[in-house]
């Protein structure tokens, strides 16, 4: 919000240069966010947070620059007349929770013309652009004492005024020239025939002054600041009027806003009669009383600040202090500081004036919590230290971490096959409506990137987590995607088989396993339990994602991880060395290779040290439907060194069982 | 018989001064040394000759033989060292690595410094409830103070007790979670993915992550609030880091602040070209904290006339965008190698 310091002038005197105040006001919690020299004025651009509603008025800025600086205000309030009665109209306030009080004065005979200087750069150096005398001494008393104002060209206004909600469907023409279609939201002014104005918000455009404008009506009012908040949101409109009322408005000023306004516009508009009419009743200011103690509140804040100090900062702040014993005061907030509510909220003004920066920072004594009634807090600590293991793994293994975005479009979802989403109700784009149930489709876009880029030899990975609509509700997991683009499966496979490996997960299954979108997948299965999946992606599904070159994935589930993972222990190795003979073999599609490497494993017994493949025969004279490869044993004792003959009397047993195999055949 | 030695040794050595190469020196090796060597053929005439004779034949032949194997061993590794040698400023072979994301490595980071402080890591769900979202950490309903706090709400149905379902806007609820289950003393910090609705441009997305933390105790207050953050800062950003802590305000702490760290890059001191991180202010706002709302603590059946604490929150991306220089928030997530390589951490 912008204010002008020559207007903040007319309040309180001033001598201190506008940066430095500007800096005071900041460290105070009156941000000032911006500076700009305007003349011989200063406009400072204030951020103003929801719970400071009486800082939206120079009048509330010139007090807390008062309590800041330690400054006595001057304010010159108006005299109120309210004679004679308006009797031409009736005020009707459907109800009082929305609209508590409504003040009018009528204005006969003006002519609007533009402003004098004085009250264009009043208003025009608070943001607001200068209209005509009228608009502009609303606008004025308005920034002044915070009250909205609003004016009316009273010969358009048929009959009485109700201040009613809008009925559905009902049909209203703003001052923005926008239409909009009301609802039960909306509160509304209303004459007898038509709304003129959305209350607090927007004045109406059938009801608007211009240059042939010859009899006012003037509105001050009080207005819910939930159903003001929820009737512009409705209308999706922001202006200087809600603004203040969603943040709530005091009625303290309410009267001298109006009376004021009434009074310039006599004077500048030569306006002749005037009359004031009321309806509702003005919102009488609560007293509250809290108690503080001295003691407590330097406990609180870790600072010894005095009895004294506090006393004047609270004075000045605008509070009645009573002292109760020698450590409490029975503190008064003034009627419109609404915010402060009980004891804690004295500790922030106290502290604030005080000043954040005086008060000595210490390192508190932490207690180690893991230690803490032996069981530690229940928070899954854990959880957190094993995401960074495996993360850790993975880099070690050559794959780059990524991060993408876990809200994904439900039209590409869908194609992809996924059912069950768990949806946004208020999206902010179509593309990114759904919670994503599977990493693939981030892991495809990150790819994608990168080989559009000339990028080669890509390994990436995430750890995130996935959404799915469940009866109960919805589950929510965290798992890891790998990706790899170009290579070959079997460089996906090594990668994962490593990577169980540095986490001791033993013995582990891969089972073919049918999996959207994949061709030739493989489930990971420990026991019974699922770890998770790898697969080459459908040719067809890389292509329509504009991948050209082969992708492998896989997802694994971090909780099955978790519960997998063993301790590592040491194993001996053998001190002797180890010998390796060759088997060249063919083998029929039919058969897996799994099942000669379970023949060698058998066979070698206590001598298997491992085997490998050396060799791919993709000769002219192998029959269509076989597979020709080397594959290398390996051999070794614990206790000896095996003898040439020992070796091969091991590998001949091996070759006569793979022979007798069906389908393999020796070569 | 010497004499043949004497011819022996010149011939090798004549040889010797023509040779030159690697292959040359292999061939001197193979033609004095080799199996076929005349020398061998020297060293089997050892047993024909008078038993008197045989030992000084003998020396004079094993010196011979070494003189030559130096010679050439020499020349050998000379050759060798010749050619490693030619030109070193060849670039080295790159290995291919893995890394970890920037975002996981600073959020660690972060983690690590308040860890050592004593906090321990708390990660909740992303999905969360109305409840835990705003209703347990004061805020009002249809206020402006939500509006900083705009909020996803998904189609899954309202819990009765709890509301609607909506993805976390910020960390809060995981914390809120941990003091619902937990007695004091604690202190917790929550790392994690948040969502808003902003459109997305150099600063916004609609994800980012934060790192919040609280403390709660029977004595916590304030000033330590602010040795917990001014340490932080140290260990973060410089060791000479300072801290300033405005009044602002949060529903869920009272009091609260903003907090600006010294600007690493200008130090305050104004230069000729204004400050590329400050913008001249010297200041650079990093994160929002407080002393906890004792409305807070109540609602979580935490008596707030016994037990007080401070929580406060930061955003993991603004921070690594300081700490490094990096001008564009939509970097993180488009996942260029050439972005991800700078970043080789583990």
């Amino acid at each position: 919000m912008r204010f002008s310091l020559n207007f903040i002038k007319e309040f309180l005197e001033l001598k201190v240069p506008a940066k430095e105040l500007a800096t005071t006001l900041t460290m105070a919690g009156m941000e000032v966010e911006h500076l700009e020299k305007i003349g011989d004025d200063w406009a400072l651009d204030i951020e103003i947070t929801t719970n400071r509603y009486d800082w939206l008025s120079v009048l509330g800025v010139a007090r807390e620059i008062g309590a800041s600086t330690d400054k006595k205000l001057k304010v010159k309030y108006l005299k109120v007349d309210k004679k004679p009665i308006e009797k031409k109209r009736k005020i009707i306030i459907e109800n009082k929770e929305d609209c508590p009080f409504y003040v009018g004065r009528t204005v006969r005979g003006v002519k609007p013309t533009a402003s004098p200087a004085w009250l264009k750069s009043r208003v025009q150096n608070c943001g607001i652009n200068s209209i005509n005398n009228i608009v502009d001494i609303t606008n004025y008393c308005m920034l002044k004492w915070g009250n909205p104002l609003h004016a009316f060209d009273e010969d358009k206004i048929e009959g009485d005024i109700y201040i009613r909600r809008a009925k559905k469907g009902e049909k209203f023409l703003g001052i923005d020239e926008k239409e909009r279609i009301l609802t039960g939201e909306n509160l509304v002014i209303a004459d007898s025939k038509k709304v003129i104005a959305l209350a607090g918000v927007i004045g109406g455009k059938n009801t608007e002054v211009d240059e042939n404008t010859k009899n006012i009506f003037l509105e001050a009012a009080i207005f819910s600041p939930t159903v003001t908040r929820r009737s512009r949101r409705e209308a999706c409109v922001d202006t200087e009027s809600s603004y203040r009322f969603e943040r709530r408005v005091s009625a303290d000023c309410l009267e001298y806003a109006s009376a004021e306004s009434a009074q310039l516009i006599k004077e500048l508009a030569k306006g002749g009669n005037a009359s004031y009419i009321e309806a509702g009743i003005k919102p009488a200011s609560k007293q509250r009383k809290i108690t503080l103690e001295i003691s407590k509140l330097n406990f609180y804040l870790g600072e010894e600040i005095s009895k004294q100090k506090v006393k004047k900062i609270l004075s000045n702040l605008g509070c009645t202090l009573k002292e109760v014993s020698k450590d409490k005061l029975s503190v008064s907030p003034c009627d419109f500081r609404f915010d402060l509510l009980r004891e804690v909220d004295l500790y922030e003004e106290i502290a604030r004036i005080y000043g954040y920066d005086k008060i000595q920072p210490k390192l508190p004594f932490l207690l180690d919590q893991r230690e803490k009634d032996g069981s530690g807090l229940v928070v899954g600590a854990d959880a957190y230290d094993f995401k960074k293991k495996l993360g850790k793994s993975l880099a070690v293994l050559g794959l780059r971490e990524i991060v993408t975005f876990s809200i994904e479009g439900s039209e590409q979802l869908g194609a992809m096959g996924c059912q069950n989403l768990v949806g946004l109700l208020n999206p902010m784009r179509k593309q990114e409506d759904s919670m994503r149930p599977t990493l693939l489709l981030g892991m495809l876009g990150a790819l994608r990137h990168n080989t559009n880029r000339g990028q080669k030899d890509l390994q990436l990975f995430e750890i995130a987590n996935i959404y799915n609509k469940t009866k109960i509700g919805f589950s929510e997991e965290t798992v890891i995607s790998l990706g790899v683009a170009g290579e070959s499966f079997f460089h996906l496979k090594g990668l994962i088989e490593e990577f169980l490996r540095s986490l001791n997960i033993g013995k582990v299954v891969l089972v073919d396993k049918k999996e959207n979108n994949f061709t030739n997948a493989l489930e990971i299965l420990a026991g019974s339990k699922s770890i998770g999946f790898l697969g080459k992606l459908d040719s067809s599904c890389a292509q329509s994602f504009d991948l050209k070159t082969d992708i492998f994935f896989a997802q694994l589930r971090v909780e099955a991880l978790a519960e997998l993972k063993n301790i590592k222990k040491y194993k001996e190795f053998s001190l002797y060395p180890a010998t390796s003979r060759d088997i060249s073999v063919a083998m029929e599609r039919s058969c897996k290779f799994q099942a000669i490497e379970k023949i060698v494993e058998k066979k070698a017994g206590v001598f298997f040290a491992g085997l490998e493949i050396v060799d791919r025969y993709r000769g002219k004279d192998l029959p269509k439907e076989q597979t020709a490869f080397t594959v290398r044993v390996f051999y070794q004792s614990k206790t000896q060194t095996l003898t040439s003959a020992e070796v091969d009397s091991l590998h001949n047993e091996i070759r006569k069982s793979l022979s007798q195999k069906e389908g393999v055949f020796l070569r | 018989m010497e004499n043949e030695l004497k011819i022996l040794e010149e011939e090798f050595l004549k040889d010797c001064q023509q040779a030159c190469g690697a292959k040359d020196a292999e061939g001197l090796r193979v033609k004095y040394l080799g199996r076929k060597a005349q020398i061998n053929q020297f060293f089997s005439k050892i047993p024909t000759l008078e038993p008197t004779q045989r030992g000084a034949y003998g020396r004079e032949l094993n010196i011979l033989k070494q003189k030559m194997s130096a010679i050439i061993e020499k020349k050998l590794n000379e050759r060798q060292n010749l050619e490693e040698s030619l030109d070193l400023t060849y670039p080295g072979i790159k290995p291919q690595r893995g890394s970890r994301h920037v975002l996981t490595t600073v959020t660690e980071t972060i983690c690590d410094i308040f860890q050592k402080q004593g906090f321990i890591v708390a990660q909740g769900g992303e999905i969360e409830d109305e409840w835990h979202n705003f209703t347990a950490l004061n805020f009002p309903t249809d206020h402006p103070s939500r509006d900083a706090f705009d909020t996803f709400y998904l189609n899954l149905d309202q819990d009765k007790k709890n509301g609607r379902y909506l993805l976390r806007c910020h960390t809060s609820p995981s914390q809120i979670r941990v003091m619902c289950q937990n007695k004091p003393p604690m202190a917790v910090i929550s790392p994690g993915r948040v969502y808003r609705p902003d459109e997305v441009d150099a600063t916004h997305s609609f994800m980012f992550h934060q790192v919040e933390g609280f403390a709660i105790s029977e004595n916590i207050n304030f000033a330590h609030l602010k040795g917990v953050l001014l340490d932080f800062a140290k260990g973060f950003f410089a060791k000479d880091a300072r801290l300033r802590f405005r009044p602002h305000f949060f529903p869920f702490t009272e009091p609260s602040a903003e907090v600006d760290v010294s600007c690493f890059m200008c130090n305050g001191k104004k230069k000729e070209t204004k400050c590329s991180v400050c913008k001249d202010k010297g200041w650079i706002e990093v994160l929002g904290c407080g002393m906890i709302h004792p409305n807070v603590l109540d609602t979580c059946n935490i008596d707030s006339q016994k037990y007080q604490g401070f929580a406060f929150g930061l955003g993991v991306e603004r921070m690594a965008m300081l700490k490094y220089g990096i001008t564009d928030i939509r970097l993180f997530y488009e996942n260029d190698l050439r972005f991800l390589e700078q970043f080789n951490q583990l």
